[in-house]
């Protein structure tokens, strides 16, 4: 069993919070993912946002930079 | 599944896209993207950027013509004095980036206007949102919805891979159109 997934922390943050940490950093600073499925993301998603489905998530890791802030939602 | 990937700070948006009551981006994730093929150069991403705020101030200055109200006519005038500034700030950009000595009236001249910010048409915008032309706040938030459109696209286009300072460029406009769309949200606070 994967022990440290179930011991490392996620933070849930307010909306203001991440609206706070895209305003004041690079978009390069930090990842932004919609984890939703594709025609969730076509009707409304943040801008800037980058889609990786739920189910995609763990194959397409390396799209994204571990050292970074990940927002999620 | 992230934080047990060796992701540092997984921060979890409590209430997710409901709770967001900023501007949103629509459409999939190709939209738009087809505007910078074959540009991939910094030099022509700034081009292209650049003839994107143009369609856009034309757009304003269009519906100048078309409104009624006084107030929203004056509104129009304004958002398009705003895309100069935005246009100032790229031009500054190309000439800085591209080493080159040319003048406004030259570069303007090379700019092919057919699509505005974010990439869609103007009609697409005016039926995506469907404002109402007599409101100043319908307009400002009509503003809003193409600069986060634009703030999308860009990132999308820099996630393309290619050139690393296109890269760099597209990113740099993407926070650009962040503090436009703040710039817009402190307008519509003082409607």
């Amino acid at each position: 069993m994967r022990w440290r997934q179930f011991l490392t922390p996620v933070t849930s943050i307010s909306t203001d919070k991440a609206k706070n940490i895209m305003a004041d950093q690079n978009p390069e600073a930090f990842n932004l993912v919609d984890v939703r499925q594709p025609r969730e993301y076509e009707t409304r998603h943040i801008p800037g946002a980058k889609l990786i489905p739920i189910a995609e998530l763990d194959k397409r890791l390396d799209e994204l930079d571990p050292a970074k802030p990940t927002l999620v939602y | 599944m992230l934080a047990g990937k060796g992701f540092k700070n997984v921060l979890n948006m409590a209430g997710g896209i409901k709770a967001w009551d900023d501007p949103v981006a629509m459409g999939p994730q190709e939209q738009g993207l087809a505007l910078f093929d074959g540009a991939e150069s910094p030099e022509n991403t700034l081009l292209i950027a650049y003839s994107l705020e143009a369609g856009l101030r034309d757009f304003y200055l269009s519906m100048t013509e078309k409104v009624q109200s006084i107030p929203v006519r004056d509104l129009f005038q304004k958002l398009s004095e705003i895309e100069i500034k935005h246009q100032d700030r790229l031009f500054d950009e190309y000439l800085l980036i591209s080493g080159k000595r040319v003048d406004r009236d030259s570069f303007d001249k090379q700019i092919a206007v057919f699509a505005v910010e974010g990439g869609l048409t103007t009609d697409e915008y005016i039926t995506l949102f469907k404002p109402d032309l007599d409101s100043p706040g319908d307009v400002v938030s009509l503003a809003m919805s193409i600069e986060a459109q634009a703030l999308d696209l860009y990132s999308r286009a820099s996630e393309r891979g290619g050139d690393e300072r296109s890269k760099a460029v597209l990113l740099k406009i993407a926070q650009e159109e962040r503090s436009h769309l703040e710039q817009l949200g402190q307008l519509f606070n003082d409607l």
